[in-house]
Parts: C-alpha cells; structure tokens; sequence
C-alpha cells in the first residue's frame, strides 16, 4: 500500500483554501512517491465538499459521513485514523490550522508515525519524505526525515503551496467510522463572531500595519493618524490586538484577517512571524520598517529599511504635513 | 541692685495654684509626646545604622545655619530664623529665671538674676521677643496675603481640585492657630511688660526698650486700671504660654521635635542608597501602615508643609497625581488613625495612597534634597513600590521590561551577546577584562550599550580614550544592567541578583584600578549601593576622567568650540553625589561659554526618566518634565547646545527638543561629542592595525571556508551516490536509537504510540482540585548565531532562555482556576535539562505548588512526540482534573504536544482556547480560537486538557524575591533514561538558513526613505497623497 492521503477541513459550511492547498502539496510528490492521491472529508455534510475537492491528481475521495454538525477533533482524529488503517498511505497530510493541529499529532500517535507539525517544504528522497519546517521565529529551516517510518504525518503550513485548478476524475467511496468512543466528548455550544467593525482587512487595497515595534499603546493614535492620511487602512500584529492596543479586527494574520485585496502593504516595526505572514505575504508589494535587519519581515517584504519606526514616522509626517 | 519681682500682685495661693497648673501642663505635654514616642516604637526598626554622634551634629549644624530653610526661599528663611531664634533666647531666658528662682535661690540662697547680669538678660530678651514679633507678622503677611506663595496651597491642582479637602481645611486652621498663639503669648508679654513699666516706672527701664515703650501706651491709665489689667493679663500670658506647651506635641507645632529628630536620624544617603529590607520581613515593602519603620512614622510628623517639595517635584509639575508633600500629610493622616498599628478599615495601597501616586516619582531626590526638615520622600515610596511589585500591581510595559530584565540582563530585551556590538564599528578592538587585565573597567549600562543614540555616544567616549592612550576595557556580555531602576522600581530581588552577578563578573575578571561609567544611574548604583554586596573598585563618572584628561594634556585641545551652551546635572550625578564641577571644568576647557539654566546644580530639574519611568508610558494629558526643561533652556536662547552627560537624558531631551518645537534652534549632544570635535579626534588615527588585520583575514578564511564548504557538500551531493556515504568525514553516524535510515518499502504497519515508563515518584495525596501545567523552558535565537558542526543543532550561547510565553498564559489561567475555587494544587512539569529549573522555579514563584523535572540527556532534540509520551507518564501518576498547556512552544512551534498527550492519555481535548472556565464541576467550558478570530465554543467533561493561545489573560509577575522563595517548594527529579523511554517521530537531517529573497533595502536617512515610500504608495495607489 502507498500513496498520499490529504485531509479536508470546512468550518460552518465553507471548505478551507487550505485543504485545496494541500491537494498542491501532495502532487509536487505524488509522482516520486508513486500510489494514488485520496482525499478524506468528514463530517455530517461531507459529501457537500467532494465536488470542490475534485480536483486533478485526485484519485479517490473518502467520505465519512458522521452525525455531528459541527467540527469535533475526536471525531476527525478517528476518520483519519480509520481512513490511514483502510488504504495504508505512506503520507497523511493536514493543514496546520486551530482544526488541524488539534487531531494531526493524536493521529500519529495513534499510527506511531513519522510527524512533523507546520511544514512548508516537501520532498520525497531514497529514504522516503523529507521535511522542511521553521523554527525560532523563523531564523532557521530545520530539515528532517522518518527512518523507519512507513507512514509520515505532516500538517502544513498554510498560503505555501498552489491549489491546482481544474476538475478531476476522482472516484467517491464512503468510509464507515465506529465512532462509539468519541461521541459526545466534546459538546458543540457555538460560534462567536469576531467583533463587527467598520474596518475590513478583507477588503482593504492599502493596509498600513503596525506591530510590537510602536512599543506603546500611547503611540497607537499616531500610527493611526498616519494611516488615515495616507489613506490605508489600519492593520496590526497579533501582539497588539492580544495588548488591547487595537481592536481584533486589526489583525492582520491567520489569527486575524487575511489581506485579500490588498495591493500595497506597510509593515512598521513588525517583525514578521508566521502567523501574521499568512494574512499578508501574498501582498504584491510589502513595504517593512523595522529595528532588527534580520526580522524575517524582510523575506517577504518587496522594499525594506532597517530604520527605527518613530524615526521614518517623523519624516514621512513631515513630508505629508 | 536692679531686678524685678515676680508673681507679681499673686498671694501664696495663687502661686501654689499657678505651680499646680503648671505641673499639670507639663505633665500632659509629656503624655502627648509618650503617645507619640509609642506610635514610633511601634514601626519597624530602621534598616539603616543610626551614628547618633554624627547625627546630632548635623541636626544642630542644619538648624544652627538654617541653610536649607533659606534656600529657595529668603523670605521664609528669614521669618522662619526670626521666630526660632527668638524664641529659643525666650525659652533660654525663661530657664535662666527657673534656675535662679526655684532651684538655686531657695535651696542655695545663690541669686544672679540682678545687677548688670539682669539689665543685659533684659535688653536681650526684649529684643528677642522683638524677633519673633517681626518673624510671626512677616510669617502672617506671607500666608495671608494674595501673594501667598503657590506651594503653600494645600489644593491639589494636579489633580484637578478646584476646592479644600476638609482635611486641607483643618491644616490651614492650624498653621494660623500656631501663627496666631505665638503672636498672642510675644503681645501678652509685652503688654504686661508695659503695665509693669507703667505702674513701676523702673529707673533702668531703657534696657527693657520694648516694655518701656508699651508701658507709654498705658501712660494715662488709672493706677486701678493698671492694677486691674495687670491681674488679668498676668493669667492671660501664664495660661496662654502654658496651653501652648500643652498643644506642642498635637498639631503643626510638633515639627520642633519631629523635625530635629528627624534631621538626627536621617540617612545622609538616603535614596543614592536605598536601604535593603530587613531579611526577615515577611513583606518585602511596605503594604501596612506597620511596615514603615519609626523614621517614617517620624518623618510623617516632621512635615510642616512648607511645600518645597511640592515645588520641586517633577511628577506633580507635569500633572502627574504626584506630590511629595501631599503623599506624607495622607501618610500622616492615615498613621495618626493608625497610631504605628495597621489602619483598620482601609488598606494603606489603593486606600491612602494611590497606586499611580507611587508610579509617578522619578526618583530623581528634588524633593529629599530641598526638605528642610530631613524627610526621606522617594525611600518610602520605593518602599511602598516594592510592594505594589510583590503584588504585581505593574504596567504591562514595566512588567515585561522586568521579565527581560530577569531572562537577558538588560531592558531591551537583546541578547546578552550583543552588549559590545556597539564596538564592531569602532576599527579597534576593545579588551575584555575578562581575558586581560586593563587599568580602567568601562561599565557601559543599558542605554549607552543597547540604544542606537546611546552607542554614538559610546563609540565617540571609546574613541576618546583610545585616543588618550586609556587602557580600559568591558566585561562584554558578562556585563548585566546594574540595577539602579530596577531597584527604584521597586524590584529588590532581581536588583540584589544583578549586583552579585555583576560583582561576581568583576571578581573573576583580570584585574583592574577603577570603574568608569558614562551612566550616572550606573555610577549611582555601583558607588554607593554595591559596596553592601561586595568589594568593588573606586567608581569614577567619565566627565571626571574627560577633565584630567584634558587637564593633563592626554588629550589636546585643538580647535576651542566657541559655543553658547547650557549644562543639565544628571539627577544622579549632581544632586545625589555632588559631582557639578568636573563638566563644567570640561566646557570650559573645550572653550565653550556656558549659560546656566534657572534651575541648576542641586536643583536641576529631572528629565523624568529615572526611577523606572523609563519602562513606564506617560501618562494621557500630562506633560513630559523633559520639555518642560526644555523650554527653560529655551528661555536662553540664543543658544548652541544643550549638553547632557547621561545617555538617558541624551535621549528624554533628543526627544524633548523635537516635539517641544526647537527643533531649529539648538542641539542637544552629549559632552564627549563635543570633546571630540574640540580634540579634532577624526583627525587622529586610531586604527588598531594589527588587529583589524587580523580580523579581516580571519572574516575572509570564514567567508572562504564556507563557500568551499558549500560548494563540496553540492559536489559530493551530485556525485556521490549514498547520502550516508556523502557526509563529509566528521560527521558522526545517525543516533543508534533511530537505526540505519529505512529505504522505502518498510512494512506498513499502524505501532500505536505509549506512554513512557518513568521510574515511580511521589505523589502526595490529592486535597482539592489538581491542574497539571506542562512548561516549557524556550529557547529566543540571538541575530547572530552558527550552528554546531554536525548542523543539527545550535550552541546554548547563542539563546536567550526564558518560559514560554503561551505556557505562562496557561499556568496563570490553571493559577486562577485554583483561586476562583479557593483550593486545589498546580503542578508544573517541564522536560528539560538542570537549568529548566529556573523555569519551575518561576512557576512556583507564580503561585504553582510543586514541580516534576523530567530529563536525559538524549531528549535534547525530542520531538513533539516524544515530549508528549514523557508527560503523559507523568500525567498517569498525577491523575490532574485538567491539564492546561500552552498552544505552541515560542521556539519549535509545533502547536502539537497538546494533541499528542491528550490522545496518549485519551482525554477529551480542545486546542488554542481564549477561554477556559471551570467551576469545579463535571464540565469545562472553552472558546477556541480560529482562523480568521472567529470563536468556537465548547464543553468538554473533566478530566479534559486545553491548550491555551496568547492573550487569554496576562500572565501575572514572579519578583525575584518570590523565585527565591520558590527554592523552598518541591521540585521531583524524574530520571528518563530507562530504556524506551526515547521514541523519535522525527530525525533532524540538518538545519539551514532560509533562502529567502530578501527585500530590496531602502537606504538612507528617514526623509529620504520617506520619500521613496510615498512615490511607491503613489505610483500604486495614484496621486491619493
């Protein structure tokens, strides 16, 4: 038995970019780790998402229908579990997102995989899978590999690899689950909207984002100011919307929003995680500002500067009185 | 011979009667000061040494000169001297009389007060009466007027009251009865004077000139009247003078003897030395009105709310709720309830004395320094903040500058590696005293080492002593802050840690004559409070060093700056160690012409960045005392530059000049700039040839050695067929545990995963609740760092450890859980090696109630996985209600173990909460975060484990007293190393650096950058702006 199994995620209806993503990701190894490409849904509309994930390069699509409206790690853990035991792939992969990462690692634990968590590099070597994934805020790629292993878990990492487009010729099979021990483990109570606003990251075409770097609530207003006469809209960082600096709907990253429509992003005095890079990298251009040259801001950014933000603020407010 | 009756007109009766009152009245004004005594006794004893001695002496020398009732303020100086002098020749004279009437007379028959003894004692006492005459109605004309001096204002403007508190009411009503009893006592006298020269018509009445004038006012008086008036006032003048020394101890008045005990007692060193608290305390600050200690309480009494202080304060002249004056009176206020006992129905923080209150000094001494009466302002509210610190009643900014503090050493939260970066552009290398021994130790401080403007200053003052063939040299990253704001902050523990540290550095170091420091914070804190934890060498300010080296001709003038400039003594360098004249010295030397501000030397006017203000934001609709300084030396303009010698200030004034708007009018710079443009010191080459030519080729070998490095990896890559046979030679084998690297086609096979087996350990008996919180000690990569030579791993030196960000937030959010059910334990766990210790210990200083360390050695890359298996062993032992665990780890960022260990202990599971309530019951209740910030609610039956996301709560502060208190908690070492208790899910293969693009750097200044930035946001988004 081979071949890759890729598993689909979808929050209130919506199947996540993501998923589709990871059909991309599967395919740059499907040749070279030879088998077919599956791809799991669960849940109590699974069979809504098979024609969006039919996609070319896909084999098979296992549907596991279920009883639970709602997203239930347990249960998702399970159908993934059941699906590995049903067609023995030689790699699972999983998005890394809240719904992924809360299921990928029992899943390898349940398997005794190989596992690695955020990946953003794929390869398929002699020896099997290799990996690549980052670490310490993204100063390092640490690149692993699975001896031994003969199944690899991976989630990876999102807005990495590209969905391919088209439709493809996969075959639907239903995938039975026994889901006795899971049911009712963890109750559905309900989703809470991110708090309305008037600001839309989703929309904006300029966004002028602000991070950790202002140092201060204080100097919030004046980053704000700045915004407002350049005609950006105001984003931030995950620091300052956890700080209550700014209102979540700031937030620019996976936490927060994506920059959808963006087409010209300010960064000042972000550095750059990860996390806040999902919501932004895909900018055409990104303009960073920041204290620290090595901030991993500048791997995405198109221009930067290694300059104190208070400083470049001056001088931009002087130029735009 | 001349002399005079007394007890004039009074039968035996009405003598015993006026001795009988008089007893009385001495004996309730010693009652009042017995009471007062014992509220002293009852505050701590003080943490400083009493020198009783020398104490005394300069008590009488501050009152005999009353130079610091002068200063500032003539008027009440002179009035002030008046009424004491004055009055002390009465109470003088009056006692000269006791003498001779009631103790040497009657049982000696000796008798002096006659003759020409008496004629002289006369004139003199009716001069004196004259004195405090004039000092009381001067006193009365300057309180009662409409130009009454704005300290003496008892409304608190600065808190915007228009009105009088009651209490402010009744202090007024005082300072008049104090004027107006004084007054009545001197007139009474003289009036009775007056009826005696009336009725008497002495033949030596002119040496009674005061008398004898207003016995002219009763000149046509009956000798009835006179008879009858005199009677009368006699009682009058007696009573009066009597009820006066019976009020003394109750009301303002009291200050004649707090005030000289507290000038005896005061700590000549008072805040340039903070005094430590006493070891035994159970409270490391004062929270109770019994923590002070009798100082304090005297202290409290000695205030005559003269408001110098209050004037002086830069806190209350920016608006901030502070002002020194008004802090003591509520002190006094509350301890006058309290008696020296703890207030019964309010707390002393938060009831007496605001929180903000506290957070708005700047320690910088204005108020300790012009207080005439000896009261140590800024040492109770350090006392007080040391408090609020333990309490964790802290800004969010301070309290992450204290956790940076505590994890790198400085308050910039860099690496402690970069300390000395600085010096990599200076063309010359700088010794490390801890290799080779130098003259001079450079101990650099925070801001000169850290902050951009700062490390100019720095490079010029290297530059400069290179150029004086100084050999100096830095303890490089051995060097931490020393501790100046961090102590003032009111964080005694971690101040007491980076002095031993640093003085732990010196010791080891090569050796070396003296300390120079660029930092008066620095220099503070290293010459005063570091000789109390250890030898340390003389510690010298590098103006001081600046001045003899011009003065010697070490370093040569070459080109006088013919500038107008001003100078701002640095708080700690002027004020709290009296050094004003070795930067003067050097502006005039370097030929500048230097214009003094208003306020200068001891009274300079703090930039307001002492005392830890640094680390706190400012406050909305207050205004910042650095410009407020500014505009004063505005006031002289024209004027060249405005020169500092502190980094700090360099910075607060930098800042200061900009937004205050002169901007085009002057400069400010720091003195060794200007040195260096007076020595011509670009012109002079420094260049430390050898050794940069060393450097450059070692920087080419590496550069080369890499390169070839690469390059052979990607040939033998393409050429060699194996990988393993493709390692370059010294790479050792795959770890045995992981065996030989399976080629695909291993056998499929689902090998559940288990938890390790652990040898056993105890255990106590469950009492409540128990939450197991798993920590993580967290690895941040510094800017500079290599890997090992095997590239899978990196050198400790090159992290700064700390405890994981998302781990805090869930042992605060387990910590509250157990609070909010009034019982239960949390129990930390972390997998790491020796120094994760410091971790647990945080934790427990946090408020956790044990801690497990669970190591071996080769868990040092362990995965997710792995981890997981060895929590989960733990886990089965402790059987917890909940385990709460952070999200993901700050360094590896897997967002894994918490899935895993859920999964090995089949536990209900919800991952990245933002909420997590439990009552106790059977079920918990979450809010998981997800993408895009929408919120996922759900229930989950205990036992159940969550793993928490950032921003769930704060978590709270560990002071550094608490993280030694924690050694007392238990810790249990748990051994890994049995046989299976390592499982890989990974192999790290090799680590690299991301070959990402990098963007195109903009260069130049800020309005060039600016410029660049606006034509893109222009050609992107049309001509918007």
């Amino acid at each position: 038995m081979s071949g890759i199994l890729i598993v689909a995620e979808h929050t209130r209806g919506a199947l996540a970019d993501l998923s589709l993503e990871l059909i991309g990701a599967a395919l740059t190894l499907k040749e070279s780790l030879g088998g077919p490409l599956r791809a799991l849904v669960t849940g109590e509309t699974a069979e809504d998402f098979v024609s969006a994930l039919n996609r070319p390069g896909v084999d098979e699509i296992l549907v596991a229908k279920t009883d639970n409206p709602h997203f239930d790690a347990a249960v998702n853990e399970e159908a993934v579990v059941s699906a590995a035991l049903a067609v023995r792939p030689a790699l699972i992969l999983i998005g890394h997102s809240a719904s992924g990462g809360s299921f990928a690692a029992a899943v390898a634990v349940r398997l005794g995989s190989g596992f690695a968590a955020d990946v953003f590099g794929l390869e398929a070597a002699a020896s099997g899978v290799k990996a690549t994934r980052g670490a310490y805020g993204g100063k390092v790629n640490v690149e692993l590999d699975f001896p031994d292993k003969p199944v690899v878990v991976l989630t990876v990492r999102g807005a990495t690899f590209k969905a391919p487009e088209g439709v493809g010729g996969a075959t639907v099979t239903p995938l039975a689950l026994a889901l006795d021990g899971v049911k009712g483990r963890c109750r559905h109570r309900g989703f809470e909207e991110a708090p309305a606003s008037n600001i839309d990251i989703g929309k904006a075409e300029f966004i002028l984002s602000i991070g950790r770097g202002i140092q201060d609530e204080k100097n919030v207003p004046r980053f704000a100011a700045l915004a407002e006469k350049l005609g950006a809209t105001l984003g931030c960082s995950r620091p300052v919307a956890d700080s209550g600096w700014l209102p979540k709907p700031h937030q620019v990253g996976l936490t927060g929003k994506v920059a959808g429509n963006c087409k010209l992003y300010l960064a000042l005095g972000i550095s750059g995680a990860v996390q806040h890079q999902h919501g932004m990298k895909h900018v055409e251009t990104i303009i960073a500002v920041n204290t620290d040259a090595n901030a991993p801001i500048y791997a995405v950014a198109t221009h930067g500067c290694a300059m104190d933000v208070f400083a470049f603020a001056d001088a931009l407010e002087r130029r735009i009185g | 011979m001349e002399t005079r009756a007394l007890f004039w007109g009074l039968e035996s009766f009405g003598i015993t009667a006026f001795y009988l009152i008089g007893f009385a009245a001495i004996g309730a004004f010693l009652w009042g000061v017995a009471r007062a005594v014992g509220k002293y006794r009852r505050g701590r004893p003080s943490p400083v040494k009493l020198d009783l001695r020398t104490g005394f002496l300069r008590m009488a020398a501050a009152v005999a000169s009353h130079r610091a009732l002068r200063r500032r303020d003539q008027v009440a100086g002179a009035a002030h001297a008046l009424v004491f002098f004055g009055f002390a020749a009465l109470f003088l004279g009056t006692a000269i009389i006791t003498l001779e009437y009631d103790i040497l007379e009657p049982l000696f028959g000796v008798t002096y007060w006659k003759g020409m003894f008496f004629k002289a004692f006369s004139l003199t006492v009716d001069i004196a009466g004259l004195l405090v005459l004039a000092g009381v109605l001067l006193l009365m004309l300057r309180r009662g007027t409409a130009h009454s001096p704005e300290k003496l204002d008892y409304r608190r403007a600065y808190l915007g009251e228009t009105e009088l508190r009651p209490a402010a009411r009744r202090w007024q009503v005082e300072d008049w009865v104090f004027l107006v009893a004084i007054l009545v006592i001197i007139v009474s006298g003289f009036t009775q004077e007056g009826l005696r020269h009336a009725m008497e018509r002495p033949a030596w009445g002119g040496w009674e000139p005061v008398g004898a004038f207003f016995g002219l006012l009763f000149a046509n008086s009956s000798e009835e009247t006179l008879r009858a008036v005199r009677a009368v006032n006699w009682w009058f003048h007696g009573l009066a003078a009597l009820a006066f020394i019976v009020a003394l101890p109750w009301y303002k008045a009291k200050h004649i003897f707090a005030a000289m005990g507290a000038l005896a007692a005061r700590d000549p060193l008072a805040l340039s030395r903070l005094p430590a608290p006493a070891p035994e305390a159970e409270t490391a600050g004062a929270g109770r009105m019994s923590d002070f200690s009798w100082k304090d309480m005297l202290d409290f009494d000695a205030c005559t709310k003269c408001g110098r202080c209050h004037e002086a304060c830069p806190a209350r002249t920016a608006g901030y709720p502070l002002s020194p004056r008004d802090f003591i009176l509520d002190l006094r206020l509350a301890n006058d309830m309290a008696q020296g006992r703890d207030l019964p129905d309010k707390a002393l923080i938060g009831g007496v004395i605001d929180p903000e209150t506290l957070w708005s000094c700047r320690a910088c001494g204005a108020c300790l320094e012009i207080c005439p009466v000896g009261i140590e302002h800024p040492v109770k509210i350090v006392k007080m903040r040391r408090q609020l610190v333990e309490n964790d009643c802290l800004d969010p900014l301070l309290r992450n500058t204290l956790s940076a503090i505590g994890a790198s050493g400085n308050s910039f939260g860099e690496p402690a590696r970069k300390r000395a970066a600085w010096t990599k552009d200076l063309g010359f290398t700088v010794k490390d005293i801890r290799r080779q021994a130098a003259d001079l130790l450079w101990f650099v401080g925070d801001q000169a080492s850290f902050d951009p403007r700062g490390q100019q200053v720095s490079r010029a003052v290297a530059r400069i002593f290179k150029a004086a063939r100084v050999d100096f040299a830095l303890l490089h990253e051995g060097e931490k802050t020393a501790g100046n704001d961090a102590r003032r902050v009111g964080e005694e523990g971690l101040f007491e840690a980076l002095a031993e540290h640093n003085l732990g550095e010196m010791a080891r170091a090569k050796s070396f004559q003296r300390i120079v420091t660029t930092d008066p914070h620095t220099f503070n804190t290293l010459h005063n409070e570091y000789p109390e934890f250890g030898a340390i060498a003389p510690v010298i300010h590098y103006t001081e060093l600046l001045c003899d080296l011009l003065e010697s001709g070490a370093l040569k003038v070459k080109k006088p700056l013919r500038l107008k400039v001003t100078f701002h003594d640095p708080c700690h360098l002027g004020r709290l160690n009296k050094r004003y004249d070795a930067p003067r010295r050097v502006l005039a030397l370097i030929g500048c012409e230097l214009v003094e501000m208003p306020r200068n030397r001891d009274n300079a006017f703090c930039c307001g960045a002492g005392g830890g203000r640094m680390w706190m934001p400012d406050k909305p609709g207050t205004q910042k005392p650095s410009e407020l300084r500014i505009r004063e030396a505005a006031e002289l303009l024209p004027l060249d530059v405005f020169v500092t010698c502190c980094p700090k200030d360099l910075i607060m004034f930098e800042d200061a000049r900009k937004t205050a708007g002169f901007e085009k009018d002057f400069v400010v710079e720091d003195i060794a700039e200007l040195v260096a443009r007076a020595i011509e010191l670009d012109a002079i080459a420094l260049q430390d040839l050898p050794g940069l030519t060393e450097r450059i080729a070692a920087a080419v070998a590496q550069r080369v050695a890499s390169v070839v490095v690469e390059r052979l990896d990607k040939a033998l890559a393409g050429h060699l067929p194996a990988p393993a046979i493709a390692a370059p030679a010294g790479t050792p084998a795959p770890a045995a545990v992981i065996g030989a690297p399976a080629a695909s086609g291993v056998e499929w096979q689902a090998r559940p995963v288990t938890p390790a087996r652990l040898p056993a350990f105890d255990t106590p008996a469950r009492n409540g609740a128990r939450i197991l919180v798993p920590v993580k000690r967290v690895g941040a990569l510094g800017d500079d760092f290599s890997f090992t030579d095997d590239r899978r791993g990196i050198p400790a030196e090159f992290f700064e450890y700390q405890l994981n960000e998302w781990d805090d937030t869930a042992l605060e959010q387990a910590l509250r859980t157990v609070e909010a059910l009034g019982g239960g334990e949390v129990v930390v766990v972390s997998v790491g090696p020796a120094e994760a210790g410091e971790i647990l210990r945080k934790a427990l200083a946090k408020g956790a109630h044990r801690g497990i360390r669970v190591w071996d050695a080769g868990l040092e890359d362990a995965d997710p996985i792995a981890i997981a298996r060895l929590l989960a062993a733990v886990a089965l032992r402790e059987k917890p209600d909940l385990i709460f665990m952070g999200g993901q780890s700050g360094d590896q960022a897997n967002a894994a173990t918490g899935a895993a260990l859920a999964r090995l202990l089949d536990l209900p599971r919800a991952t990245l909460a933002v909420a997590a309530d439990w009552d106790g019951g059977e079920f918990i209740r979450v809010k998981r975060e997800l993408e895009g910030g929408l919120l996922h609610e759900v229930e989950l039956p205990v036992p159940a484990l969550v793993t928490l996301q950032t921003g769930a709560n704060t978590p709270r502060y560990a002071t550094m007293r608490m993280i030694k208190q924690a050694r007392e908690k238990p810790v249990v070492f748990v051994d890994a190393s049995g046989e299976d208790a390592i499982w890989r899910a990974a192999r790290i293969e090799r680590l690299s650096l991301p070959q990402a693009e990098r963007a195109a750097m903009l260069e130049g200044g800020p309005d060039e950058v600016a410029a660049r930035v606006i034509a893109i946001i222009r050609e992107k988004m049309g001509e918007t702006i």
